[in-house]
């Protein structure tokens, strides 16, 4: 039986031997960034989203549950799983690549859009 | 499936904003192989190898405009005993017509220090990114430098799974 845990990649940032990025610069690029000091090493788990597969480090100090599509039973970010919940629908990315794929290779479809 | 290593020893990344040419040699981009090869991607890694100090905005996304006359990159399988693929994903970082990153389908902020950095993301089983086919926007994937910053030297690899 799969476990909710079994979903969750890794990240590693090392920068034992760098100097590694400050809070200013993450800040002044405009997104989001693990900030990780000279000398600072960050391990945390992470998950993709199944509907837009970006990659989200988990922050062990989050309350409010992570979200989660019950129909295809996989973690969302937040913000699909917001979509999900205005419209109660499941696009999972891979599902969607199984069904063009199929249509590719059938001919009923000839470009991805 | 078999998995193997798309890399770059050594190489420094040109940052450019989305939608923008990327610069040939200052990115690192994979194509998928025929327009129905499903491709995941099962890890991303970076070993900074800059002499100073280079703070990096890196991202993995999906590429909007796709490269065109490629020059192909490393590609090998992890196992020795892997067979040939009839129609292999195309590493590169030069192209005719260059890539330019989706706006919008960045998967993956790396954000590190090139000065002795090293950033691993490894996506679990069953939950890796996909690519399909070899066309924009699913069917090419990059890691290259955002605007910002001081990007510096360094090595990278992905390791992909292509079906």
């Amino acid at each position: 039986m799969q476990t909710k845990r079994s979903h969750e990649g890794y990240l590693l940032i090392d920068n034992r031997n760098s100097p590694g990025v400050t809070k200013e610069f993450v800040r002044s690029t405009g997104r989001h960034a693990p900030v990780v000091g000279e000398g600072a090493v960050l391990e945390a788990n992470t998950i993709t989203c199944a509907h837009c597969q970006r990659g989200v480090i988990l922050n062990p100090q989050r309350s409010h549950r992570r979200e989660w599509c019950s129909y295809c039973d996989h973690y969302l970010c937040d913000n699909c799983g917001l979509i999900k919940k205005i419209d109660g629908k499941c696009r999972n990315l891979n599902q969607l690549f199984d069904k063009l794929q199929e249509q590719l290779a059938s001919g009923e479809r000839t470009e991805h859009y | 499936m078999a998995r193997w290593s798309v890399n770059v020893p050594t190489w420094t990344p040109v940052a450019v904003a989305d939608t923008t040419n990327f610069t040939d040699a200052g990115h690192m981009s994979f194509q998928g192989g025929s327009s129905t090869q499903r491709i995941n991607v099962l890890e991303v890694y970076m070993g900074g190898q800059a002499g100073a100090s280079s703070p990096s905005i890196m991202l993995l996304a999906r590429d909007s405009t796709v490269g065109v006359t490629l020059s192909v990159g490393r590609f090998a399988a992890l196992d020795p005993a892997t067979a040939a693929l009839a129609a292999p994903p195309v590493a590169f970082n030069t192209a005719t017509t260059k890539p330019q990153r989706s706006a919008t389908l960045s998967l993956l902020n790396l954000s590190f220090n090139a000065f002795g950095g090293i950033v691993r993301w490894v996506y679990s089983p069953g939950e890796e990114v996909g690519m399909l086919g070899n066309t924009a926007s699913f069917g090419e994937m990059s890691l290259s430098a955002f605007t910002g910053g001081t990007p510096g030297l360094l090595g990278s690899h992905f390791i992909v799974e292509p079906f």
